[in-house]
């Protein structure tokens, strides 16, 4: 722990708290006792989970009166034992969590992490197309039918015109699309932009990409919690949820920290730091999008991406939006 | 008919306790389905011919797998058994290939022999490789040295001892292997499948649990894997009961 950071943290508390409610403030859960909470990620630990590992670290979470437990698990488990009410937070795809609502599954989206998608088509720079109608006849590489990377591709291909059925696709189940793409099995993989261009460079190849934003917007992953939780304690939601935000703008504003409090968190990152520090730099410009807007859910970006969404089939319309996300929690 | 019997009333209560388990614990549909909603999701996905399309690749998978595991494990533990050079050479690294996790594997297995079928059987093959080769080393070794005697004094040459005698003495123990390789078998399609597959029941266990949060068809796909393991083992009983005298 720092000491100058606990110490601001300590003094600006009582301000927040006195003020209007900022968005971030946890106003009115100045806590009288620590409150003990389980967030889920996905994937494993790593760089690009800075914010949280800096909440905790830097007393993020103690200020908010909060005692974090942080555990890894596949994503549907982190969607199913969030809403089992087993972990009272986690971080999910907005596709999935679209796709998991209209299935039954008890979530709300409740603020953005990420204000770009992450997801991306990528190969050689002289390989990748500027036009998604121009993905036609082409072989790509992908982990499966599921999750956001699937979501994107479709989108994409929709965007131009094109299904499923105008490519050949490879799955990659174990996640390793990149070895496909250096082995020359694919022309193009799906991947996150902070994530497998930079893989793939490391190869000595130069990466070009086709994101998805420009033609087929989709909400970026976000933090969820159970309809219980929400209903029964939005201010520990609220505190929560603020906590994280305000940690992801410390390292926004400054990576250095947020790459400390990783490499504390993860020690396998001293391992190759230039790589996860070029990751978390990739993954601070997809939080940001066109501005970091404090975890704010873009009601708009949603309503696109939902309507994609039910255009691929992915999801039936039987469950609307707004049983889908909460924009109060945040605020606009 | 007993058996047929005491097969159908094992089934009614394991249906019966589970249907008891997802109404006393309360579970939510995602997290445990009661069996009549799978039953439900089955029907749904056979009419739909959903489930048929993903069984029969791995079916495939299962079969072709199997008997290219077992052929060559049977080669490899009869050549193990003979010869103890063989085995002092090739031991170590049979059992080093079985300590590695398939899991690990597998994925570089398919980048190496390609996406398609073949890396899927070579995995499948792989998982079925070990207990069958051991099975066949123990079971050739088993054989009654009196015998390999008498008809070693009455001029048999080795590759007649070894067919009218030390083969059919390794049966019973063979057949050991190749019920516990079947299953395995099973197993090995759906590893191969997680490596690098767009269809299949592995492929659709991945799609009902990551693509469609669909707990119940996660289920019908893990309970049609069930089957077929049934179903192969079952066959192999029936044909050790054809070829083992008792």
């Amino acid at each position: 722990m720092r000491p100058l950071r606990l110490l601001i943290a300590i003094l600006l508390l009582p301000i927040l708290a006195a003020c209007e409610c900022a968005p971030f403030a946890a106003c009115g859960a100045t806590p009288l006792e620590t409150r003990e909470v389980t967030l889920l990620l996905g994937y494993r630990p790593d760089v690009q989970f800075a914010p949280f590992y800096v909440a905790q670290q830097e007393g993020y979470f103690a200020a908010a009166g909060l005692e974090v437990t942080i555990e890894h698990k596949q994503a549907p488990d982190v969607q199913r034992l969030v809403a089992d009410g087993q972990a009272e937070f986690g971080v999910a795809d907005a596709t999935d969590v679209m796709i998991a609502r209209t299935a039954g599954i008890p979530i709300r989206y409740v603020s953005t992490l990420y204000q770009s998608f992450p997801v991306a088509l990528i190969g050689a720079a002289e390989d990748v197309p500027t036009d998604p109608a121009d993905l036609a006849g082409r072989t790509i590489g992908t982990p499966g039918q599921f999750g956001s990377s699937w979501h994107a591709l479709l989108a994409l291909l929709d965007a131009g015109g094109l299904t499923a059925d105008d490519v050949t696709i490879r799955e990659y189940p174990q996640f390793n699309q990149v070895d496909g793409l250096s082995n020359g099995d694919v022309e193009l993989i799906t991947g996150f932009r902070n994530n497998e261009p930079l893989r793939f460079e490391a190869r000595g190849d130069e990466a070009g990409l086709l994101t998805v934003d420009e033609f087929a917007p989709l909400p970026g992953p976000g933090m969820i919690v159970g309809d219980e939780l929400l209903a029964a304690d939005p201010e520990l939601v609220r505190a929560f949820v603020g906590a994280v935000a305000a940690a992801q703008a410390e390292v926004i504003a400054d990576p250095g920290i947020g790459f400390d409090a990783a490499e504390a968190a993860v020690p396998t990152i001293a391992e190759d730091p230039d790589v996860a520090r070029a990751v978390l730099e990739a993954t601070v410009e997809l939080w940001e999008g066109d501005g970091f807007a404090d975890g704010a859910i873009d009601v708009e970006l949603w309503e696109a991406g939902y309507a994609t969404m039910r255009r691929l089939g992915f999801i039936d319309g039987s469950v609307p939006l707004e049983e889908m996300i909460a924009t109060d929690v945040v605020g606009p | 008919m007993r058996r047929i019997g005491a097969a159908i009333l094992s089934l009614a209560a394991f249906l019966a306790v589970w249907k008891i388990v997802t109404v006393v614990g309360d579970y939510p549909e995602f997290i445990l389905p009661a069996p009549e909603r799978v039953a439900e999701e089955a029907a749904s996905a056979i009419a739909s011919g959903v489930l048929w399309e993903h069984t029969v690749t791995t079916l495939l998978e299962v079969v072709l797998g199997f008997a290219v595991g077992a052929t060559a494990a049977i080669v490899t533990g009869i050549a193990l058994a003979k010869s103890i050079l063989i085995e002092r050479v090739l031991s170590p690294y049979i059992v080093a290939a079985q300590a590695v996790p398939i899991l690990a594997l597998a994925p570089l297995l398919a980048i190496w022999f390609g996406g398609g079928l073949l890396s899927r059987v070579v995995i499948c093959a792989l998982i079925v490789f070990f207990p069958i080769a051991i099975a066949t080393m123990v079971g050739i070794r088993s054989t009654d040295p009196l015998l390999s005697e008498l008809l070693r004094s009455l001029g048999a040459r080795p590759a007649q001892r070894t067919r009218l005698l030390e083969i059919p003495s390794a049966l019973p123990v063979l057949f050991g292997g190749l019920r516990v390789g079947v299953t395995l078998a099973v197993i090995g399609a759906v590893v191969a499948e997680w490596a690098g597959a767009s269809v299949g029941l592995g492929v659709l266990i991945n799609i009902a649990n990551q693509g469609l949060f669909n707990t119940a068809l996660m289920f019908v796909a893990l309970a049609t894997l069930a089957i077929i393991g049934l179903a192969f083992y079952g066959l192999v009983v029936l044909v050790e009961r054809r070829l083992v005298s008792r």
